[in-house]
């Protein structure tokens, strides 16, 4: 008797839920999404707009490094975060690892918006396997230099800006080994510098420490780097934001510049993919759906100075020279030297096994 | 009636003192209830400060441990001439320090060049000191704590900002919640060689400084902008430091103020939200940080839960209730007691008023008392009075009535109308226990010449000695009575035998035979007397006086002057029969 009621109520249930999901976006009361995101991709307001009209409750977690998100993820095998923003470069990591699934597309209706390029999502390296799309192109930009423009009159070309010992302890550099080690590789040369040689490390290893010598401070998220370039007066950014930084300080009313590099400045493009463990799909794909209208896109521009997916980047110019991020050859020994060097280490005790 | 006006009156009063008593009560125990809570918001504001004081006291310590060896002459002799005896010598002191300081994860003796390299440090690994040297010795040139501390002004402290320290290699301090202050080294020319630089254990200290506070206590701690630094639920420290930001403000919504620093205290009674269950009450103060560094300010508190608070409250209520019950029973005893004093005067008026209706009985009322009772008891009193003489009155003029309509007026025998009913009495009790009686019908003999011959005053002159005759002859349990005109009855009660009915009818024919004397003349005056009796001669009243009256006239046929028995003339009957 319990049974049978038990089962006529779930029965009931699937007939409300079918009856909801259309209008709701397949959301009920309790559920809870999980999202993992850099810091201005989910306003508190955007995400308030998206609870009340689906009925849900979203809970935000921004990290400010991709470790920390691979370390987040990784951690349960994604149980703990519904859906997500990475990189593309990143996004193979996760791919390898089994933790995302394939988005299906004829559910995020608002592609249709996104501009051409963006809606060739095969022509994107790195978001196609198999015929499956695993993430849906957000957000992207590159990652210039910011400079003070009252300390620098001239804007740089080169990154070796960063090094210059000018501006010894007046350089603000991102506190994230891969980047970083990639920008040691295009100092010394390297076409590649997404895959350093084994030879190579020595030499790259230095070259970090010495720009640790040089800088001023490491950041994390971008409004702690707009605090420590404001508060302790930063002649130099390497922008690993890019614009979203240069928004920002200029918002803070700090007098800056922006340069992209002649050795071509890395470029990141941030896509939203769901985990493994994600609870809710309609939830999840109902979210990637909603950050494709028009108003997140507007904030994000507008409020992050970050490009969208569905108008032109104002602040990309034709002749900027870009290297999008590609999955580097062994991020786990980039991200453990880079622990060493910004805790101070020398070359030796860095290179130790 | 009378319990009525009683138990309402009791109601009444019983009634108006609870609701007195309970109201007393319970307005008593709520304004101790609220003084509770404004002395518990009081002692926890005073803790507050207590704990904010020795939270400044243990960073004057720091600051004082870091003048003391940054004054150090081996601080600078290390900076300036690299002399390994005075590195050994200050990493002494510092494992000294640091052995005196369980509070401190680190101390470090940085040097300006070199890139910030660490020139003398002093781990704590475990529950040791380690002393940290060659390769393993670190550059720091790039932290905060160390180009802030060079910019400062001799003695003068940094504060870093409080985080999780992710440096590798710090240790016992690695991800480890801490505060780190340094103070730069000078040469007499003011010139900054380096810093030293103490690690502090946030946690380890705030163990320390809470020890002292009661169980029940909840410490929080807050940056500036909000972002907890210590939580009782660690999982809501150092959120900024996993993405998610945890602020003082979201959970207690009262602090709003301290952060935007329009105040620099709230108390306040926390019911919503998380606390919807299990209040609390919270203080919260913001400590301005009075060095130089990356904190401006911090915001502490202290929080106790509502329910510790209200056990003094709760135990008080029961001590008020127990009292508000008791006065409550001595309330109802003392309306009893009060309801009967009014009504017994009442109750005793109205007894004394009903004993009067029923009984006529005077009963005594109260009558000396002054008030309204005492005149009514005085009106009853006079009116009881005057009521009972008026029937008294009216007593004996209805006996005297009684008796005339009962008695014949010339003999002052009992009339025929009281014999008959004297008749319907002897005989019930005749046939209920079985006992006899006579009926002797007496008639005087020739009385209509006797009126004639001396007028009708001679008559009755003869009817009165016949009837004192009669009386003086029979016994008190004999009824005598005169039937009218010259005719007189006389019931014998329970004559045992027929020969004493005729020896009392001699007695009788004798006595009144005897001459009767009337004006100087002798008159000779006969009688016959006709007899019946019970049961032999009917069992009904008239039956009986029938016979009787046969028996007379019979014998009057018969000549006069005898008696005669009724079943004597042959016409014998069984009383059954009629």
């Amino acid at each position: 008797m319990k049974k049978a009621f038990s089962v006529s109520l779930q029965w009931l249930r699937g007939l409300v839920l079918a009856a909801v999901l259309p209008m709701a976006l397949g959301a009920s009361a309790q559920d809870t999404l999980r999202v993992l995101a850099w810091p201005g991709y989910a306003d508190a307001d955007l995400v308030k707009v998206f609870e009340e009209r689906t009925g849900s409750k979203v809970e935000v977690t921004f990290i400010d490094s991709d470790e920390s998100m691979w370390q987040k993820l990784n951690k349960h095998q994604a149980e703990d975060f519904d859906v997500f923003a990475v990189n593309t470069a990143e996004l193979q990591r996760y791919i390898n690892a089994g933790l995302v699934v394939p988005v299906a597309t004829q559910a995020i209706p608002n592609l249709a918006h996104q501009l051409p390029r963006f809606r060739n999502l095969k022509k994107i390296p790195g978001l196609v396997h198999d015929n499956k799309v695993y993430a849906i192109p957000y957000t992207y930009s590159e990652m210039g230099l910011i400079y003070d423009r009252q300390q620098i009159k001239i804007a740089p070309t080169s990154i070796r800006a960063l090094w210059d010992p000018r501006y010894r302890g007046k350089v603000l550099l991102y506190n994230g080994g891969t980047h970083n080690f990639s920008l040691a590789a295009q100092i010394l040369g390297d076409p590649t510098p997404f895959h350093i040689d084994k030879e190579e490390w020595p030499a790259a290893v230095e070259q970090l420490i010495d720009l640790r010598r040089n800088a001023m401070a490491f950041y994390g998220q971008p409004d702690e780097s707009v605090e420590l370039f404001k508060s302790r007066h930063a002649a130099l950014m390497f922008a690993n934001y890019g614009s979203q930084q240069l928004q920002l300080l200029k918002t803070a009313g700090v007098d800056v510049g922006y340069a992209i590099v002649k050795e071509g400045a890395l470029a990141w493009m941030d896509c939203w993919a769901m985990t493994r463990g994600a609870k809710n799909t309609a939830l999840a794909q109902a979210w990637i759906n909603y950050f494709l209208e028009s108003e997140p896109g507007k904030a994000l521009m507008g409020r992050q100075g970050l490009a969208n997916t569905t108008s032109e980047s104002p602040s990309l110019r034709p002749q900027d020279q870009l290297k999008w991020l590609e999955p580097v050859e062994d991020v786990d020994r980039r991200e453990q030297l880079w622990g060493r060097i910004v805790a101070g280490d020398r070359a030796s005790k860095v290179l130790a096994p | 009636m009378k319990f009525g006006i009683a138990a309402k009156l009791s109601l009444l009063l019983a009634g108006v003192s609870i609701l007195a008593s309970g109201l007393t009560g319970f307005y008593a125990y709520q304004a101790s209830r609220n003084m509770l809570i404004q002395s518990a918001k009081a002692e926890l504001l005073t803790a507050t400060d207590t704990v904010a004081r020795d939270i400044a006291r243990t960073r004057q310590e720091a600051s004082r441990n870091l003048l003391v060896l940054s004054s150090h002459p081996a601080a600078l002799a290390v900076l300036q001439n690299a002399s390994k005896a005075s590195e050994d010598q200050l990493a002494t002191l510092f494992t000294r320090v640091m052995i005196a300081n369980p509070g401190y994860f680190q101390i470090r003796l940085i040097s300006a060049n070199d890139s910030g390299l660490e020139r003398v440090r002093v781990d704590r690994e475990e529950d040791r000191t380690i002393r940290i040297s060659g390769d393993d010795l670190q550059e720091k040139g790039h932290f905060a704590y160390v180009s802030g501390a060079l910019q400062l002004p001799a003695g003068a402290t940094y504060l870093s900002r409080i985080v999780i320290n992710h440096e590798r290699g710090a240790h016992a301090g690695l991800e480890q919640p801490s505060a780190i202050l340094a103070t730069p080294v000078m040469d007499t020319h003011g010139q900054a060689w380096g810093v030293v630089v103490i690690n502090m254990d946030l946690n380890g200290v705030f163990t320390s400084l809470t020890a002292a506070l009661p169980k029940e206590y909840q410490l929080f701690l807050a940056n500036g902008s909000g972002d907890y630094l210590i939580h009782p639920d660690s999982s809501k420290a150092f959120g900024f430091d996993k993405g998610r930001r945890v602020l003082v403000q979201d959970e207690f919504s009262a602090t709003r103020a301290l952060i935007d620093g329009t105040v620099t205290k709230v108390l306040t009674e926390v019911t919503e939200g998380l606390y919807s269950e299990a209040p609390v009450v919270t203080a919260f103060v913001s400590v301005k940080v009075k060095i130089m560094g990356e904190e401006d300010r911090l915001i502490l508190g202290l929080s106790q839960p509502l329910s510790s608070v209200l056990v003094q409250a709760n135990a008080l209520g029961t001590v008020v209730l127990q009292l508000v019950m008791a006065l409550g029973l001595a309330c109802i005893v003392l309306a009893v007691l009060l309801a009967r004093a009014v009504t017994r005067p009442i109750n005793s008026m109205s007894a004394a008023v009903q004993q009067f209706a029923y009984a006529q009985q005077v009963a005594t009322l109260d009558i000396h008392r002054q008030d309204e009772i005492g005149v009514l008891a005085r009106s009853f009193n006079h009116m009881q009075d005057q009521i009972k003489q008026q029937l008294g009155a009216l007593q004996t003029s209805h006996l005297k009535l009684e008796h005339l309509a009962r008695h014949d007026v010339l003999t002052g025998l009992p009339n025929r109308r009281f014999f008959q009913e004297e008749l319907d009495h002897t005989l019930a009790r005749a046939q209920r226990n079985g006992e006899r009686f006579a009926l002797l019908f007496i008639d005087v003999d020739c009385f209509k010449s006797i009126n004639d011959g001396w007028g009708h005053e001679g008559g009755d002159t003869v009817l009165k000695v016949v009837a004192l005759r009669l009386r003086a002859a029979t016994r008190k349990v004999d009824t005598v009575a005169r039937m009218g005109g010259d005719e007189f009855v006389v019931l014998l009660d329970n004559p045992t035998h027929r020969d004493d009915i005729v020896t009392i009818a001699e007695k009788l024919l004798h006595s009144i035979r005897s001459p009767i004397e009337y004006r100087g003349h002798t008159l000779q005056v006969s009688f016959s007397i006709g007899i019946s009796q019970y049961p032999e001669d009917g069992s009904s009243v008239a039956e009986l006086m029938a016979r009787a009256d046969d028996a007379m006239y019979q014998i009057k046929a018969a000549g006069r002057n005898g008696f005669r028995f009724s079943n004597e003339i042959g016409r014998r009957t069984t009383p059954q029969q009629s």
